[in-house]
Order: C-alpha cells, then sequence, then structure tokens
C-alpha cells in the first residue's frame, strides 16, 4: 500500500514539475494520435456518409465487414502492417519500421472502421424526413446530402473523438511499429509498459494518470456532442 | 387549367397495390381536400404529386407535360410544388434559417430573401420567433413555420399533408385560414389531406375520398357493412339494417361474400312526393335531422334507422320543400349502389 501511495504522491510531483521526459512522451502521444485522427477523419467520414446515404448492392455486407473489423486487434494490424513495412516488406525502401509514421499508418487502420462505422450510425439516425423535407423544398442531391450531414454533425464528432480516444490508449500498434524508441516513438502506453517491466512505477503513474485525464476529457466532449445529436 | 392529369396510376409496395387511381384532373387555382381512413394511400398520392416518390405504373402530366421519374428532370418540378408533412421537421437552426434555406437554394438575392422571408412569417404569424431555434418551438409554431417556410418560396401547388391534425383547436382554424388565404391571395392549387370532412366541406372547392387505395366518386358518406338478402329470389339484393333490403344493380355487385362494404351515391338519391308505383323497390321512409348548405349543393342527413345522406342541386331541393323534422320518403336506384370490396 505504502509502494502504491508512495508512487502517487511521487507521480504528482513529476507531472506538476513538468518533467521533459515526460512531457516529451505526452506530445509524441498525442502527436501521433492527432495525426492518425484526422487522416481516419478525412478517410471514414465520407466514406460513413457516402455508405449510408447511398443504396448499392452489398450495401449490408460492407457494414457487416466495418462492424467486423472493429474488433481487430492491434497487435494483428501491427503484424499486417509490419510485413509491409520491414526491410524484406513491398514498403521497405521506405524505411517507415519503428518511425512515428509507422505507428499512425498502423492506427490509421484500426480507426477507420471506428469513424466509418460511427458516422454510418449518425447519418442512420438522421429522421428520413430531413431528405424529403429538403427535396420538396427545391434542393438537389449534394444540397440535400448537406443537410444531412449538418444535423449528423454532432454525431459525426463524437465519432472522431471516440476514435482519437482508442488510438490514445491503445499499445500494440505502438510497440510492434513504433519500437518504443527513447527520443522518437516512445508514447504514453508503451512507456508505462516499459518502466512497468524496469519496476519503476513512478513515471509509468504519472503517465497513467496523464492518459486518463485525457481520456475523461474525451469523454466529456463525447458525451457532450452524443447529447447534442440526440437533442 | 389542369395542373395534374392521372391516369391509371398505381403504386405498389411487397406486392401489395396501395394506390390505382384510374383518373384524376387537379385544376389550377383550387383547393381539394383528401379524405380517407389511414392506411388508404393518401400521403402516397401526396408523395407522387409532390415529385417525391414514383409510382409503379400510370401517366401522370404536370401543367400538360407528361412527367418522367427522372432526378435530373424532377427537381425544376419540385420547385413548383410543396408538400408539407403530418408532422413537419424544421432543420436544426433558426426559423430564419429554415425559411431561407429554400430561397438559398433558388439563389435569390439576400434583400430579396429578407422580405420574402418576413412576409412569410407575417402571414402566419410568427415574426417574432426569426430567431427562435427552430427545434424548440411547439408543435403549433412548429406547423406555422413549416407552412411559412413553404409560401416563402411561393408554389404553384402546395401539398399539405394532415396540416391540423397534430395542432391544437386555436392553431387549426389559423391553419385552414392560412389556406383560404393564400389560394385566394396568391392562387395557387391546394391539396390537403384530412380526416375532419367538416374541415373539408368547409374550406376546399373539391372533396376527394380514397379508399384502400381507390377513389371513390360518390364521396365517403354513405358507406354501409352489408350482407346478402338471402330471401331475395334472383334478384342481387343486400340487407344494411334488419328493416332496409336493398336491390342492387346485378353489375355492380361483387362475387358472393358473406360481409361487404357498399357505397349509396348521394347525389343520386331522390326524395319523393309519395312512394308510387312507379318505384316499387328501394323506397325508404326516414325523418331530417340535418340540412346543411355545402358549396353550392344541399346535403340533407335523414335518419331512415340508418343514416343516410341525400345531396342535391338548390334548385331540387327548393322544388322538394324538406326541412328538419320532415319525415320524407325517397327512392334508392340500384345503379347508386356499389359495392366497394
Amino acid at each position: 500500500m505504502d509502494l502504491l501511495i508512495d508512487s502517487f504522491i511521487s507521480a504528482f510531483f513529476l507531472i506538476f514539475s513538468f518533467d521533459a521526459e515526460m512531457i516529451f512522451i505526452v506530445g509524441v502521444s498525442l502527436k501521433v494520435s492527432i495525426a492518425s485522427t484526422l487522416i481516419a477523419g478525412i478517410v471514414g467520414v465520407p466514406a460513413g456518409f457516402m455508405i449510408a446515404f447511398e443504396s448499392f448492392p452489398g450495401k449490408r455486407i460492407v457494414i457487416t465487414v466495418l462492424n467486423t473489423l472493429l474488433a481487430l486487434p492491434t497487435v494483428v494490424i501491427g503484424l499486417f502492417v509490419y510485413t509491409f513495412i520491414s526491410r524484406r516488406g513491398i514498403f521497405g525502401p521506405f524505411d517507415l519500421l519503428y518511425t512515428q509514421k509507422a505507428i499512425i499508418i498502423g492506427q490509421v487502420i484500426l480507426i477507420i472502421p471506428v469513424v466509418t462505422v460511427f458516422t454510418i450510425t449518425a447519418i442512420n439516425r438522421i429522421d428520413e424526413r430531413y431528405r424529403k423535407t429538403a427535396m420538396t423544398l427545391g434542393a438537389n442531391r449534394i444540397q440535400t446530402a448537406w443537410v444531412i450531414f449538418r444535423e449528423a454533425r454532432f454525431g459525426i464528432i463524437a465519432a472522431i473523438i471516440a476514435s482519437f480516444g482508442r488510438v490514445i490508449s491503445e499499445v500494440g500498434i505502438s510497440m510492434m511499429l513504433g519500437g518504443n524508441i527513447k527520443g522518437f516513438t516512445r508514447t504514453m502506453t508503451t512507456a508505462m509498459a516499459l518502466e512497468y517491466d524496469k519496476g519503476a512505477f513512478i513515471l509509468s503513474i504519472a503517465l497513467g494518470i496523464v492518459l486518463l485525464g485525457i481520456s475523461f476529457g474525451m469523454n466529456m466532449l463525447f458525451h457532450f456532442f452524443q447529447g447534442r445529436s440526440r437533442a | 387549367m389542369t395542373v395534374y392529369e392521372l391516369h391509371q396510376l398505381t403504386k405498389i409496395y411487397d406486392e401489395r397495390t396501395v394506390l390505382d387511381i384510374p383518373d384524376l384532373k387537379i385544376k389550377e387555382n383550387r383547393i381539394y381536400s383528401l379524405l380517407g381512413p389511414n392506411g388508404t394511400g393518401k400521403t402516397t398520392l401526396l408523395n407522387i404529386l409532390g415529385f417525391l416518390e414514383p409510382p409503379s405504373g400510370g401517366k401522370i402530366t404536370y401543367r400538360s407535360k407528361p412527367v418522367r421519374f427522372v432526378e435530373s428532370e424532377l427537381q425544376a418540378l419540385r420547385r413548383d410544388v410543396i408538400l408539407v408533412d403530418q408532422f413537419p421537421i424544421l432543420f436544426t437552426a433558426t426559423v430564419w434559417k429554415n425559411l431561407e434555406f429554400g430561397l438559398k437554394v433558388r439563389k435569390i438575392s439576400k434583400g430579396k430573401r429578407t422580405r420574402m422571408i418576413q412576409e412569410a412569417l407575417d402571414l402566419v404569424g410568427m415574426r417574432d420567433f426569426a430567431l427562435a431555434q427552430a427545434h424548440k418551438l411547439s408543435g403549433g409554431e412548429t406547423q406555422r413555420v413549416a407552412l411559412a417556410r413553404a409560401l416563402a418560396l411561393s408554389p404553384r401547388v402546395f401539398l399539405c399533408d394532415e396540416p391540423t391534425s397534430s395542432v391544437d383547436v386555436e392553431n387549426q382554424a389559423i391553419i385552414l385560414n392560412i389556406l383560404k388565404r393564400i389560394n385566394q391571395t396568391k392562387r395557387m392549387t391546394i391539396v390537403f389531406t384530412t380526416h375532419d370532412r367538416t374541415q373539408a366541406r368547409t374550406i376546399s372547392d373539391q372533396t376527394l375520398v380514397l379508399d384502400r387505395g381507390r377513389l371513390l366518386e360518390a364521396g365517403y358518406d354513405n358507406i354501409f357493412s352489408a350482407v346478402p338478402d338471402l330471401n331475395s329470389l334472383g334478384e342481387t339484393k343486400c340487407v344494411i339494417h334488419p328493416n332496409i333490403s336493398l336491390l342492387m344493380d346485378s353489375h355492380k355487385i361483387k362475387p358472393a361474400k358473406d360481409r361487404f362494404r357498399i357505397l349509396i351515391d348521394p347525389k343520386q338519391i331522390h326524395p319523393l312526393r309519395k312512394a308510387g308505383k312507379e318505384f316499387p323497390v328501394n323506397v325508404l321512409q326516414g325523418i331530417v335531422r340535418q340540412v346543411v348548405d355545402e358549396n353550392s349543393k344541399i346535403r340533407v342527413v335523414v335518419d331512415s334507422g340508418v343514416r343516410l345522406i341525400l345531396l342535391m342541386t338548390e334548385k331540387t331541393y327548393r322544388h322538394s320543400q324538406i326541412f328538419v323534422g320532415d319525415s320524407i320518403t325517397y327512392y334508392i336506384p340500384p345503379q347508386a349502389i356499389q359495392a366497394i370490396d
């Protein structure tokens, strides 16, 4: 019990002393997570919108596949991307392995299904009467789509926030593709795993507190936007 | 001018025919009410008239031009015709932005937009709500803003799906007055659905009645549940009351069924001075309960054990001298009786 209390007290000191190593690790985590969320948003939001808005053969199969991909383990993605970017992989010459770019690639693959599926859900939840109203008021197809998008905007923002929450807290991809290299690819989760292995809990707990704080903030935002989308 | 002409129009959902209209003409500058029970195809017909849903078969012409239900052609037509839903939905924005949407889509200049929005809000008495958040309005206010949003666009045809069903009595009167006023001042053709026969008769020039997807020419009033008269010898008779057995035109009866519904055309029922030999059958007696002037027709409600409606011209009425409380005799020609299912 003393270990826990002492570690917590030291962790808080570490946080409020703005320890350089800790700040760097948090910075790397935020950088790769924001980058992967933005890329996944750019791809996933339009994809989810098109899937929800349009009717096409095989639509249900596409949604089923996307739903299945939600459960994709991070280590599987890590392994999959590794085969492409390792020295012997087809993207080997780009020297991506054990870089922040590699982590971003893996995380984008992880959360594209999340953004897409949540966007589909947000669009599907919009009352069909919005489409009908826009059409009867003379809107063309693009203007009608824009009306639907606007009405679903809070749900879509919630989708993006949920995706960010997923990547900031993942460890498998960051470890396998980033390699947990100090000063380069060490993220909060990989650093915590390493510190735990070393038996040094202070930095680990400090990072855990920061991670929980970020997750809490994200959840607050998520519920705020979800609430707006239901209003 | 005829705005719509529908010919052999059908709509089929999952192999079920929900609309089957052989012929229908809707003329310019008139108000039409569309009556009928729930699930009878009223909303489907409005959706088709609003070019929001294609029919399964048949032809529609709009202002003498055949309508092809292809997206590229429909948008121009939709800018002429606006449908307001039974439960209208307003965009998550201010009332002003809601009204502005259709005008922006039509690329109307800002100055003109402002004037048109103010006029439309004045028309429905909602100017003070211009900057209110639309999703926070009450049901009646929402309905009025939805009307204003449509009216701001000055459509040629205004379709309203049960505009008064979800509002209180005060708002019902306001909405009906708005419909009447825009028809008179802006010369709009209006088609609205309702369950309220009085409302339909009060403001519309013509009442259309849909029953299971089919238009009933004779209206909605004299529909009775009937059983075949087993005592009739070789004649096609039906019983609608223990004391009332009516001879039907053999061409208008459907195959033997235990129970069916009949429709008696109120326009074909003749009041008689007294029962004579020239009409040996289908002569009934009853007490006059109500006489109403209805768009230059006189509607007489007679209690003969069942409540029957007679619809006659003013001339016929004056000639027959029928008053409330009188006992009258009337004749129902067999061809006025039609089995409807």
